[in-house]
């Protein structure tokens, strides 16, 4: 949604790059989780 | 990427900021995003179903509260959800227009209303705009007594939109139907453009229908809408099926005829369903999207030659502007022709300009942030000054 919110430039202020860090944190936990379940 | 053999990933609310008039409103929310995804499969929400086995009456996902939300956040008794607004029309139009039966609808009406009209066989009359795009009540009520006096019979219902979709108008639907309610006359308040991005009050509008469009207005997957009615027009509308199966002796419970059984499933339900409670938040701040589209329209204004064909100051953020004698002047002599303008535009990141468009064409303010306001507001001025035309303080 953050892309959505700053098309077309994706300038991301400071409380919105907090939230995509946050998100990509999340994202690379689960891909991590995703490995270990299905690579094992 | 690709969702598969030839279809490519659609990117453009990502990338771009998207002003085309239809889609601004059903951009959907990230809940949403992750219901359909969650919800795709055909069969999905009918995990639970049981007695008395009809969709809206589900609890778990819980449909049937969110049914009973919707009714209540639209002050009506009741509502269905819809694969769209006009598959609503047509619920309305098939219960009560036999052939050859008057029905009012207006000059602006979308067309899917005279569809509706056509396949109940019905006869169409619309009640004119005045010379500002209005519908009036006193027109309404001066066509009424026409339909009378040239067809011998009143009409049986009316379609009046909310808020018309050629020029975004917001129409006195409540004075429409106080008339209209004089003659016994079912209205049928199409709100395709404000059921989901303002407020709507069925009961204080005075309507025995309020229509919305899941798929323009409430941040949902198409094809979604909503039904919502009182319960004396439920009894008529939703009525429960009374066939039975001539060898078989077979009944079918409570399912609803109009709505051929089971109401709108799935994915698209589920979306409207996780949108939903952004939907009733963001209609609160209606006011924030009138200011961001002020912020385009005073940019737009200020290139000399540009007017608004829509009401103004504006009430809605549907808008319809005439460009003849601003960018239309500049596609005369320009190599891309009428193309420059919409190719300029999505170079600067904006989509939604029908392509060639340079004269009357339309866009939709809705859902964007202050800072892209600015930045539209911005484009449209410097696509103005690179190509020639003056701007007024």
């Amino acid at each position: 949604m953050i892309l959505r919110e700053t098309a077309p430039l994706h300038e991301l202020d400071e409380k919105q790059r907090a939230e995509a860090a946050r998100l990509l944190e999340n994202l690379e936990r689960q891909v991590g989780s995703l490995k270990q379940e299905m690579l094992k | 990427m690709k969702c598969g053999d030839g279809i490519d990933a659609r990117q453009v609310n990502e990338l771009f900021i998207n002003v085309d008039p239809i889609q601004a409103g059903g951009k959907l929310t990230g809940d949403a995003i992750k219901a359909i995804i969650a919800y795709g499969d055909g069969y999905s929400v009918c995990d639970n179903c049981r007695k008395p086995n009809r969709l809206d009456c589900i609890a778990k996902p819980p449909i049937a509260e969110f049914h009973k939300d919707v009714a209540r956040w639209l002050n009506m008794d009741q509502a269905r959800m819809m694969p769209g607004a006009r598959r609503s029309f047509q619920a309305v139009t098939h219960t009560y227009v036999e052939k050859g039966d008057p029905v009012l609808l207006t000059s602006l009406s979308h067309y899917t209303e005279f569809l509706a009209i056509e396949v109940a066989h019905g006869t169409p009359y619309e009640i004119p705009a005045d010379i500002n795009h209005k519908i009036t009540a006193d027109a309404a009520a001066a066509k009424i007594e026409d339909v009378k006096k040239n067809s011998g019979k009143f009409p049986v219902l009316a379609l009046i939109d909310h808020v018309d979709y050629q020029y975004g108008n917001l129409h006195d639907v409540a004075a429409i139907a106080k008339v209209a309610h004089q003659y016994d006359i079912p209205v049928l308040c199409n709100g395709a453009y404000t059921v989901g991005t303002m407020p709507v009050d069925g009961k204080a509008l005075g309507v025995d229908f309020v229509v919305g469009s899941g798929h323009k207005s409430m941040a949902s997957p198409a094809p979604s809408g909503v039904l919502a009615t009182t319960e004396e027009r439920a009894k008529d509308v939703f009525r429960t099926t009374s066939i039975v199966g001539d060898v078989t002796g077979r009944k079918f419970g409570i399912k609803e005829p109009e709505m051929m059984g089971c109401t709108l499933m799935g994915a698209t339900l589920v979306g409207m369903m996780a949108s939903f409670p952004h939907v009733k938040e963001r209609v609160k701040h209606f006011d924030k999207e009138l200011d961001n589209n002020r912020i385009v329209m005073e940019a737009l204004l200020s290139i000399d030659g540009t007017s608004c064909l829509s009401e103004y100051p504006r009430k809605h953020t549907l808008t319809r502007v005439d460009t003849t004698n601003s960018f239309d002047r500049i596609a005369a002599t320009h190599k891309k022709k009428g193309f420059y303008f919409s190719s300029a535009l999505n170079d600067n990141g904006i989509f939604g300009i029908i392509p060639g468009a340079t004269r009357i064409w339309k866009f939709n303010t809705y859902g964007m942030t202050q800072k892209q306001a600015q930045y539209l507001a911005d484009a449209f001025v410097s696509v103005a000054t690179e190509n020639g035309l003056s701007i007024n303080p």
